[in-house]
């Protein structure tokens, strides 16, 4: 069976998955503040997790491909059709960009003009955060690394129906390859920088975008075993052996080592300078988010770490597809963790500032003094009462008021549901674009090395 | 290991897939191999020769789990309790500042322990001499070689019979 068929009862499934994920958004945007804070920030979340993933598989195939790579022929069509996620992902990211642009919502610091007239740190960085970069530059490069994927993947179709030993196409997929990588390298940094960590508009670090970029390639690593998996148990991919997910397994092991590298490394440099100005990041997650925080190096470190150690981990299906859930779950709560606080923190300070409390320095204390009134109600209270009761300042805890807020201090019911929903959305995109050509390229010249392949 | 002197029978092959052939004839025909030599591990090799997976990676874990420990309690000790100083404004027990080098630790213990693991389990070592059945077979040939130390000669010639069909390209004898 070279032929995927994306049965009416595949897409059915799919289908209320995306329906609950919109109920989702609609239930937490019924039960928002007046900057619907939390739907945004969910739309966010999954919008730049699912978009990174495709860019990811995107990068994995041009990389294997100017690599002379062959091993991963048998499932290169997954990744293309992963990379076809891009053009709904830029679309969704189009719908992020309006409310930014338009002020429908307040993710961002930087896109309140009140808070930059007041801000000199945010005026320095307006050359780069601002709409325009933030709009234009998303859709070019987004829509160039869609570009990409479709010349990438309309040489791999045209190698089936008309490649020769001359392999033409396959030259020119090397070439193609060549010129993206350098662009996405410097792209995806620009991307990430602008998307996530510009939340924290006065926070910076140098090594976020690899750290990011880190967290997207084990999760599209994670979601391509699980995809694989399944569609081997459906009578799929036969050719594909333990030898090719010892393969991933590896790569899942190897960048969860690297993504723990920068985790931690992130974390020293700012730790041993000890500037207020850097470590205020890690205060707010440590204090405010330590089940995520700590969470995070637990899922994305440890188990993966202990748990793929072993060769035989790496080629066993049960332990390969526990271990993705594990990371991909995890790595969602890591790009949880890293959009919330700076999302909560702005809305916070716009709330004050529209509030007429403006113009003076923001800094904990003041926040925490102004949270202090306001804290104090439950959970629930809080979910209808509005950005007031969401954000909570640094002291809430020590003041002995419950700074627990579901859906911005830890992801609630609604934040799975609505990744669900995404997940859903990109699994019927990737199932759709897998089911119109064959399953494995057929006049790829390695194909036959990748066949026979043996760690 | 041993010194002994003792009889082989080996044959050189041009090519690791008539290696691999070879080898399967062999077992086929219930021949009891000594030894297979080639220049570069041969994949699917190990599983035919029926070696079981090396244990080696068991013993890493636990030197590198070694490691870390004495890294990570020297440091705590000595910055706690042997010789406290403060560093830029750093509590005593700055465990962030303990983490690059439990890690080197890690590797280190990690490695060396392996290495000399391996080496001693080998019996390789500087002063001891390594004969080669042939010098072709760190270069260009894959060889089998039998023990045909106690063989009788109907034996040695099954063996040579095995070696023509299988298409050795040399057959040899050596003390070794």
């Amino acid at each position: 069976m070279n032929q995927f068929t994306f049965e009416a009862k595949h897409k059915t499934v799919l289908g209320s998955f995306m329906a609950l994920g919109v109920i989702c958004l609609a239930l937490t945007a019924l039960g928002d503040d007046s900057y619907y804070t939390r739907t945004w920030s969910n739309f966010l979340h999954n919008s730049v997790f699912f978009t990174g993933i495709a860019f990811v598989a995107l990068f994995v195939l041009t990389a294997f491909t100017t690599a002379y790579a062959g091993w991963h022929l048998m499932i290169q069509r997954v990744w293309e059709a992963f990379s076809a996620f891009l053009l709904p992902g830029l679309l969704l990211m189009v719908i992020v960009i309006a409310g930014v642009v338009l002020d429908w919502n307040h993710l961002y610091h930087w896109a309140d003009e009140s808070s930059v007239a007041a801000d000199t740190i945010l005026q320095g960085k307006s050359g780069f955060l601002n709409n325009y970069w933030y709009g234009l530059g998303t859709i070019l490069i987004v829509g160039t690394w869609a570009f990409f994927g479709y010349r990438f993947r309309s040489l791999s179709k045209e190698e089936d129906e008309i490649g020769t030993e001359a392999y033409t196409q396959y030259k020119k997929t090397k070439t193609l390859s060549a010129i993206f990588l350098p662009i996405a390298g410097f792209t995806s940094a620009a991307m990430i920088w602008q998307w996530v960590m510009s939340v924290d508009a006065h926070w910076y670090s140098t090594l976020y975008a690899w750290y990011a970029t880190a967290s997207w390639f084990v999760s599209a690593m994670a979601l391509t075993v699980m995809l694989l998996i399944w569609l081997k148990s459906k009578g799929y991919y036969n050719h594909v052996t333990p030898e090719h997910f010892h393969d991933l397994g590896k790569y899942m092991f190897a960048f969860s080592v690297f993504w723990t590298y920068l985790w931690f490394s992130q974390y020293m440099l700012i730790w041993y300078s000890n500037n207020g100005e850097e470590t205020t990041y890690f205060h707010t997650r440590m204090y405010e988010y330590p089940a995520l925080y700590w969470g995070n190096l637990l899922l994305n470190f440890l188990l993966p770490f202990l748990i793929l150690m072993r060769n035989d981990t790496k080629r066993k299906f049960g332990t390969l597809f526990f271990i993705s859930i594990i990371l991909l779950l995890g790595h969602w709560f890591d790009y949880f963790q890293m959009i919330k606080p700076g999302v909560a923190h702005t809305a916070h300070e716009i709330h004050e500032m529209h509030q007429g409390h403006g113009g003076e320095s923001h800094d904990a204390a003041t926040l925490s003094a102004v949270e202090g009134e306001h804290t104090g109600g439950t959970v629930a209270d809080a979910a209808h009462d509005g950005v007031e009761h969401a954000m909570v300042a640094e002291n809430g805890t020590e003041a002995g008021h419950s700074s627990f807020q579901m859906g911005t201090t830890f992801p609630g019911l609604l934040e799975l549901g609505t990744m669900l929903g995404f997940l859903a959305l990109f699994l019927y995109v990737v199932l759709n674009r897998l089911a119109k050509t064959n399953l494995v390229p057929e006049n790829h010249p390695f194909v036959h090395e990748s066949e026979h392949h043996h760690t | 290991m041993s010194t002994t002197h003792k009889e082989v029978l080996y044959g050189l092959y041009n090519d690791e897939v008539e290696l691999l052939n070879a080898v399967k004839q062999a077992n086929a025909d219930h021949l009891d191999i000594m030894d297979v030599f080639s220049p570069f591990p041969v994949h699917g090799l190990d599983p035919l020769l029926g070696l079981e997976e090396s244990r080696l990676h068991i013993a890493g874990f636990i030197y590198g789990a070694m490691g870390t420990l004495t890294a990570f309690l020297f440091m705590s000790w000595v910055f706690t309790r042997d010789w406290p100083i403060i560093f830029g404004g750093k509590p005593y027990w700055s465990v962030p500042a303990f983490v690059p080098i439990t890690f080197e630790l890690t590797v280190l213990f990690a490695s060396i322990g392996m290495v000399v693991t391996f080496y001693t389990i080998c019996g390789l070592s500087p002063t001891r001499a390594n004969p080669t059945l042939d010098d072709r077979i760190t270069d260009d040939k894959f060889c089998i070689a039998f023990d045909t130390n106690d063989s009788s000669e109907a034996d040695k010639e099954k063996l040579r019979s095995f070696f023509s069909t299988s298409g050795a390209a040399e057959v040899n004898t050596k003390m070794v």
